[in-house]
């Protein structure tokens, strides 16, 4: 009787639980990363992400050996003579080599300058998120460093994907292989303008109305709007054509490698808005009236309906 | 003697959490492709130990800290959890039939929260299947966890095993 007790609470507790946590899945949804859930997070952020650091500098010797132990299989036939180099020798020069590429990696970060040398802030990754099915990852700044939402996050290889949550001392990167983004890019050698949309591990390029077809190795960018333009996004995998004024559709291979990603930029202070009111006046003002400063007509602010390509969807309706 | 064990296993979910969001995943210790649900273990590891409720609000914990610190919605990885860890309560004095059957059961219970989890996700406006990568994100988690598993049960026994083991019937 008291172990049917006992198991009757453990049931009543199993529901109550997922009650709270599927209202809690729904507020976060429906909120879409605002408001309570903001708050639990950037409170679990700034308890857990010191010691996420600690436990990062701890184990990066080790997990810096583990992956020079697999690249050492990878190259074990040509490598005959090094394997039996004393091991806390190997450890040394894993440690040395680590050190190293984080230093060679700080310095390319350094000299990366964003488009149109838009400031932008050095940020470290702190965490990779919590499971692989993640495709976010956490940077150690945040709103006090004037990292707000929406702000693009490159590395010296391209676009890594955009802020979509920002704590007092962190933020969360949203990649762009997260399927509810999706970019509006241009291919650089024909200029032909389309949608990347991430795909979990590589990218999808939409164009509905391609005049001639994409070739393999044309290098993506940014077409601007929510993102600065001219960031490189990746390279078209395979050619592809207009298939019967249907659009093409075709795989594009990242600039990133989201399992290298350790220092990144995020470009602070750009405004999609600001872009957009520009190439409005660019294409539809007279040159005899000059814009206002704010890059409205008559000196009266343009109600722009961005129509933004480029979302970060945190969640939809379930 | 409860009260401790209970305030060890939380402790021991902490130190999980920390493990798995700083040294498993993407660009971190990652065999292909993939990392161990280190939390989830320790969940199951610690349930053996004490009493359902507790046991519970531990595994709705792990999960919930696991939401914060991740990028899908509140609560997903707390309801594949709790599920998980109530199944495990049913099926705890198994784990006395040997480290085969541990096991096996450690493979199918992160199997069915990782299961739980892309379901419950995709139901909430998340993307998972849209991509092969997610059966290899569902599979090799439960493999290495078992690995993990070997190393993490003998430690819990170790610390809150010994006088708390509390079998079938509570």
């Amino acid at each position: 009787m008291q172990s049917f007790q006992r198991f009757d609470r453990s049931t009543t507790l199993l529901i109550g639980l997922l009650v709270v946590a599927f209202l809690l899945a729904t507020f976060d949804v429906r909120t879409a990363g605002d408001g309570l859930g903001t708050t639990m997070r950037d409170g679990a952020q700034t308890l857990f992400s010191p010691l996420q650091d600690v436990a990062s500098a701890v184990t990066r010797p080790v997990v810096g050996f583990i992956d020079a132990l697999s690249d050492i299989a990878s190259l074990r036939e040509e490598n005959e003579n090094l394997r039996q180099e004393n091991l806390d020798l190997q450890k040394q020069v894993d440690q040395f080599t680590s050190l190293q590429a984080e230093i060679e990696h700080l310095r390319d970060i350094n000299d990366l300058t964003a488009p149109d040398d838009l400031p932008t802030v050095t940020a470290q990754i702190n965490s990779p998120g919590s499971s692989t099915l993640d495709l976010v990852r956490f940077i150690n700044k945040g709103v006090g460093d004037g990292i707000s939402v929406g702000d693009a996050v490159i590395d010296e290889q391209g676009l890594v994907g955009r802020v979509d949550l920002v704590f007092r001392r962190s933020a969360r990167v949203r990649l762009i292989f997260d399927p509810n983004v999706t970019i509006s890019v241009m291919d650089e050698v024909t200029s032909q303008s389309g949608l990347l949309t991430g795909d979990n591990d590589t990218l999808i390029l939409r164009i509905f109305s391609a005049d001639e077809p994409v070739r393999e190795g044309n290098v993506i960018v940014t077409a601007g709007s929510r993102f600065p333009p001219g960031i490189v996004v990746g390279t078209v995998k395979e050619t592809a054509a207009d298939d019967a004024g249907f659009g093409l559709d075709t795989e594009v291979i990242a600039a990133i490698n989201p399992s290298r990603l350790d220092f990144v930029k995020v470009i602070v202070g750009y405004s999609p808005l600001d872009a957009e009111d520009q190439e409005l006046v660019e294409e539809e003002e007279p040159a005899e009236e000059p814009p206002a400063e704010d890059g409205s007509v008559d000196g009266e602010p343009d109600v722009l309906d961005p129509g933004d390509a480029e979302t970060v969807d945190t969640g939809a309706t379930p | 003697m409860r009260s401790r064990a209970v305030a060890i296993s939380l402790l021991l979910v902490f130190i999980a959490v920390v493990a798995q969001t700083a040294v498993f995943g993407d660009g971190r210790i990652n065999p292909f492709g993939a990392s161990p649900a280190v939390v989830l273990v320790v969940v199951l590891a610690c349930a053996r130990y004490i009493d359902p409720e507790p046991a519970l609000l531990l595994g709705f914990t792990g999960g919930m800290l696991l939401d914060l610190l991740g990028g899908a919605p509140l609560g997903l990885w707390a309801m594949s959890y709790t599920v998980v860890v109530y199944i495990a309560l049913r099926f705890r004095n198994r784990a006395d039939d040997g480290p085969v059957i541990v096991g096996l059961g450690v493979f199918s219970l992160t199997l069915i929260a990782h299961a739980l989890f892309v379901i419950i996700g995709t139901l909430f406006g998340e993307r998972f299947f849209t991509s092969t990568a997610v059966i290899k994100n569902t599979l090799l988690p439960a493999a290495y966890n078992v690995l993990v598993a070997a190393v993490v049960f003998p430690i819990v026994t170790r610390m809150i095993g010994t006088r708390q083991h509390l079998g079938w019937t509570t």
